[in-house]
């Protein structure tokens, strides 16, 4: 726990480092180090792995040109199809909570934009993505290409089924809103596995519910608070 | 001519505003509601500004005028509607964009664009004095009650997309009056108007355009969806949906390992409000047994269930798989009954036939008053949504239901041992639930001393609550069952506390400590709360509003840090165009002051203080009934349709003879009192004797209910053309501005009266607006004349 500490200024300061030439050729790096910053490592995020990936990962080619200038901000953004990107904490959050490993295997539900995805690729060897609407699925395949992350696989169809043929997984991440936890991703996740899931409205979400499948196969959950996650600001 | 052309476009301007109700609650949400009202008030009091500002040109040819106006008018209730589907706005966007505002913004103003120019047809004739004011406002109110009249058959006959035929044929018929006026060369101007008018008519409507976000909307976009049935009505507009990627559970047992069948989703106005399993009248699927409102059929054997709302068939299936003798389900929407009992039968397979189900079509209050038997158990669910409620878009509907006195009605209801169950989602921190314990702790520890916590039980699954009481205590053996069924199913009890709790986060511990507090604590002591979980009454029944006034300040100092759960949306709007209609209503008292000098003998600011206390005031009342009539009428359509047209049906013959009341003596001394009078004795008649009147048929209810308005409202229609009356003789030039000053204090009396009737409560508002009145009476001598005089 405390070496992660040291970990995170070396991030930061390295990021920092090459913020000077690099901002010239991404404009908006002053406001990802400032995302990561302000609104993941100080609201508590603390897995380095999880920094690196937000600090790498230019969340504005996943939104809509139209709101672009307000890709680092504290909220969701809509994409489309009347879905949404998450909030910046959110993704931190859920990709943190996961304990994602170099060698995992995750599936997520919901691809919608593409970011999340591509933040888990940064730290899991393989992710293999959902997405029910065919337009994401394609504008999500596109990004996600145009910035070279082979590992993340995305499939048009319909989440609730999870992705048999590849299954089982170390980690899943639903990251559209829904009212139950899926009977057959239970069965997807591996022995050992973690899920991580938002209940409630489709953009304003209000509770996340967080299942471990033990070594024998029982299942437990634990809901995450809101006021841990639904913080806005760096406060 | 003028009787008649204002006579059918106050029907058609009375018959939008009622349809865009409906088509916005559909587009959006009904949060929308208080927006149309305002509009129309905009656009009225718009028009008289506007008038105010041009006089001098108008009073060159009114007549002209006036018939230009009845002829944009007419195409104005199609086009405008149309180019509003064309403003791109998000909604989502309002909370932190401010650049959406502008759109939005665009999208109110053409919508107040048709009440602008029937606002304006209808104000000419008092204006520039080609109608006697008694007689214009008299046909002004008459159309206005047709037009409410008129909508409520015009719900079952006309679908959903073409509501706005209706004011668009109402308009036209206007303008084919005002053709034979004498206007020389625009002659053909005016018959192309009115020929494209009618051409409008044979368009095909305006296909709606939904939010982005509403479930209908998302659900549409599936891949494979399809339209299994649609039904609209008074109360609404339901479609069934089916699509493979439906998958509608909420709050199941993560235990459940099965599969859930394939469903058609159902909508109301747009959002979700239940599923219908495929075959399910042949055998109930399995994963009906894994919510935690399940609990309540392992404390009774083959109980007879009262259920309120349909729910789909889910809650019927779920008591058929539970051994129910016999279910009875109230739901007071007959289309929504007629679309999953009829329409969907070949799809769910019909109702389970082993087991006694029926449908009654009636107010909830109004079948816990009429009906004489009692029940094993009684299914109150989705108190709290998992959507849309968490964001307070429900905190400004009535909710007769939930207060104090309908839990009262319902614990009535039950058998000695008979259970009743709340059910819904939870919310941190919570909300619902605490507030619906206290309102059961007070009713049950009413007449009885024994504890109430003895009398509760408590079961929470990851997402959703069940609460279940009664009026003896649970045994130990039936706690015992409760805890057999949270071992299958991994739920946890809440309450009594020593029963098995699950892992405890922050949110559990919570929850634990806030049951714990209004079951165990000092009855009623929450005044340290941040929410107001105080339980709602029949004079303020809005269970879903929990924003504390006083709290305001510390959620500014969250402001930033936590925000969602502590936002209530409804209210944020309702304050929101309380607050615009304000501001507009200043700049409208203010701007005609500064460009435009009113007559010396108009009265000055005692004119604008007598016109701005009568648009309050009239709305204070009117809305007020129309709140109480939601509970004696039993739905809010209905309710708004008799009130509306009740009101104005009085106040038109009101209007017609005012001229023989206007002396200052009568109206100061017998029209404002009585107004003042008859409104407050009117309404706490009704509020008084509701337990009374709920068991009477509907057209009795009808009856009392409008013989309780109709005096106040008779005299309510006397003080606006009387106040016109004394500003013709003495300042004719002013009469716009008081029109506009009136039409604006409408639209944020629109607004103030359902403030008033979420904090103050109804008796309260129906005061305030009586003492407006009464204000208004010490202003009426001076309308008219100068301050000094």
């Amino acid at each position: 726990m405390f070496l992660r500490w040291p970990a995170i200024f070396l991030v930061l300061a390295l990021s920092a480092g090459h913020s000077l030439c690099a901002a010239q050729e991404d404009p908006y790096l002053a406001a990802r180090q400032a995302m990561v910053g302000d609104q993941i490592r100080r609201e508590g995020i603390s897995d380095p792995r999880v920094l690196q990936a937000m600090l790498e990962v230019p969340r504005h080619l996943f939104v809509p040109s139209g709101v672009r200038s307000r890709a680092y901000d504290p909220r969701p953004l809509p994409i489309g199809e009347g879905q949404t990107i998450s909030q910046p904490y959110i993704v931190g959050f859920m990709t943190e909570i996961l304990r994602l490993k170099p060698s995992d295997r995750v599936l997520e539900v919901g691809t919608g934009s593409g970011y999340q995805a591509a933040i888990a690729s940064k730290i899991a060897q393989e992710v293999y993505t959902v997405e029910i609407f065919e337009s994401l699925a394609a504008r999500s395949r596109r990004t996600l290409s145009d910035l070279g992350l082979r590992n993340v696989h995305v499939r048009q169809g319909d989440g609730y089924y999870g992705w048999e043929e590849k299954a089982p997984f170390d980690a899943i991440i639903v990251t559209c809103a829904g009212g139950h936890i899926p009977p057959p991703l239970l069965r997807q996740l591996k022995n050992g596995g973690r899920m991580i899931l938002p209940v409630g409205g489709p953009f304003l979400t209000q509770n996340l519910v967080f299942i471990e499948k033990s070594a024998d196969g029982s299942v437990s959950q634990r809901n995450v608070l809101p006021v841990a996650f639904v913080r806005l600001l760096g406060h | 001519m003028v009787l008649p052309v204002v006579f059918l476009l106050s029907a058609a301007a009375l018959a939008d505003e009622i349809f865009l109700i409906r088509l916005l609650s559909f587009r959006f949400w009904p949060h929308f509601v208080p927006l149309i009202v305002s509009q129309a008030m905009l656009g009225f009091g718009g028009a008289g500004l506007a008038m105010h500002l041009l006089r001098r040109r108008i009073e060159k040819a009114p007549v002209t005028f006036f018939a230009w106006l009845v002829l944009l008018a007419a195409p104005s209730f199609d086009l405008a509607f149309r180019a509003s589907q064309a403003v791109t706005f998000d909604p989502f966007l309002l909370l932190w964009e401010p650049s959406a505002w502008i759109g939005f913004g665009g999208f109110f103003l053409l919508l107040a664009v048709p009440f602008f120019l029937a606002g304006g047809a209808i104000a000419v004739p008092f204006a520039f004095r080609f109608g006697e004011p008694g007689p214009v406002y008299a046909a002004a109110f008459a159309g206005s009650a047709a037009g409410a009249v008129l909508a409520l058959p015009v719900f079952f006959l006309v679908g959903t997309e073409s509501l706005l035929r209706v004011p668009l044929a109402l308009a036209i018929a206007a303008a084919l009056f005002v053709l034979g006026v004498p206007a020389g060369r625009l002659y053909r101007g005016r018959m192309a108007v009115c020929g494209a008018s009618m051409l409008l008519l044979f368009l095909s409507p305006a296909e709606l355009r939904l939010s982005p976000y509403k479930d209908l909307a998302v659900a549409r976009r599936l891949p494979g969806a399809k339209t299994l049935a649609s039904r609209s009505g008074p109360s609404g507009d339901y479609r069934a949906l089916f699509a493979g990627g439906i998958h509608s559970a909420p709050g199941l047992s993560f235990r459940f390992a099965g599969d859930i069948p394939p469903q058609a989703a159902l909508f109301f106005d747009g959002e979700a409000r239940g599923v219908v399993p495929e075959n399910g009248g042949k055998s109930p699927p399995a994963y009906l047994d894994g919510f935690p409102f399940v609990a309540a059929y392992r404390m009774v054997d083959r109980p007879a269930v009262l259920q309120f709302g349909l729910r789909g068939t889910e809650g019927i299936l779920t008591a058929a798989r539970n051994g129910a003798a016999s279910v009875t389900v109230v739901e007071p929407a007959a289309e929504f009954v007629a679309l999953v009992r009829s329409d969907l039968s070949g799809f769910s397979a019909g109702l389970p036939a082993a087991m006694p189900t029926e449908i009654r079509t009636e107010g909830p209050r109004n079948f816990l008053a009429r009906e004489g038997s009692r029940f094993d158990l009684i299914e109150v669910s989705e108190i709290s949504s998992a959507t849309y409620s968490s964001l307070g878009i429900h905190a400004t509907g009535e909710t007769y239901l939930l207060t104090r006195e309908g839990i009262r009605s319902a614990l009535s209801r039950l058998t000695e041992k008979g259970v009743i169950a709340f059910s819904g989602w939870l919310k941190t921190p919570p909300r619902e639930s605490v507030k619906i314990l206290a309102t059961l702790r007070l009713e049950l520890e009413k007449d009885d001393p024994v504890p109430a916590s003895q009398r509760i039980i408590m079961v929470r699954g990851w997402g959703s609550f069940a609460i279940l009481a009664r009026r003896l205590p649970f045994t130990g053996e039936e706690r015992v069952r409760v805890e057999r069924f949270c071992g299958q199913t991994g739920f946890s009890i809440v309450w009594p506390p020593d029963g098995p709790a699950a892992e405890e986060g922050a949110g559990e511990k919570g929850l634990r400590t806030a049951v714990r507090r209004v079951l165990a604590g000092p009855s009623g002591g929450r005044e340290g709360e941040l929410f107001d979980l105080s339980p709602a009454t029949d004079d303020s029944p809005y269970f879903h509003r929990f924003l504390r006034l006083r709290s305001l300040p510390e959620f500014r100092r969250l402001l930033g840090s936590q925000w969602v759960p502590f936002v209530e949306w409804g209210v944020v709007f309702l304050l929101a165009s309380l607050a615009v209609s304000l501001v507009l209503a200043s700049v409208c008292l203010l701007v005609p002051l500064a460009v435009a000098r009113l007559p010396g003998k108009a009265g000055g600011i005692y004119l604008a203080a007598y016109f701005s206390a009568l648009g309050m005031a009239y709305m204070l009342i009117e809305l007020t009934f129309l709140k109480i009539g939601i509970l004696l009428l039993g739905d809010a359509i209905r309710a708004a349709t008799v009130a509306i047209g009740g009101f104005a049906f009085f106040s038109g013959l009101g209007s017609a003879v005012s001229g023989r009341w206007e002396s200052e003596a009568t109206m100061k001394g017998r029209v404002f009192p009585g107004i003042a009078f008859l409104a407050l004795a009117g309404f706490l008649f009704l509020s008084l004797s509701a337990r009374f009147l709920l068991p009477m048929g509907e057209t009795t209810r009808i009856a009392v209910f409008i013989a309780s308005l109709g005096p106040a409202a008779f005299f309510m229609g006397m003080p606006f053309p009387s106040g016109l009356s004394r500003l013709a003789g003495a300042a004719a030039p002013a009469i716009p501005y008081a029109w506009g000053i009136n039409g604006f204090f409408s639209v944020a009396g629109a607004s103030l009266a359902s403030v008033g009737a979420m904090w103050i409560g109804f008796r309260g508002t129906v005061a305030i607006g009586g003492i407006l009145y009464l204000a208004a009476g010490g202003l009426f001598p001076r309308v008219g004349k100068t301050p000094g005089s």
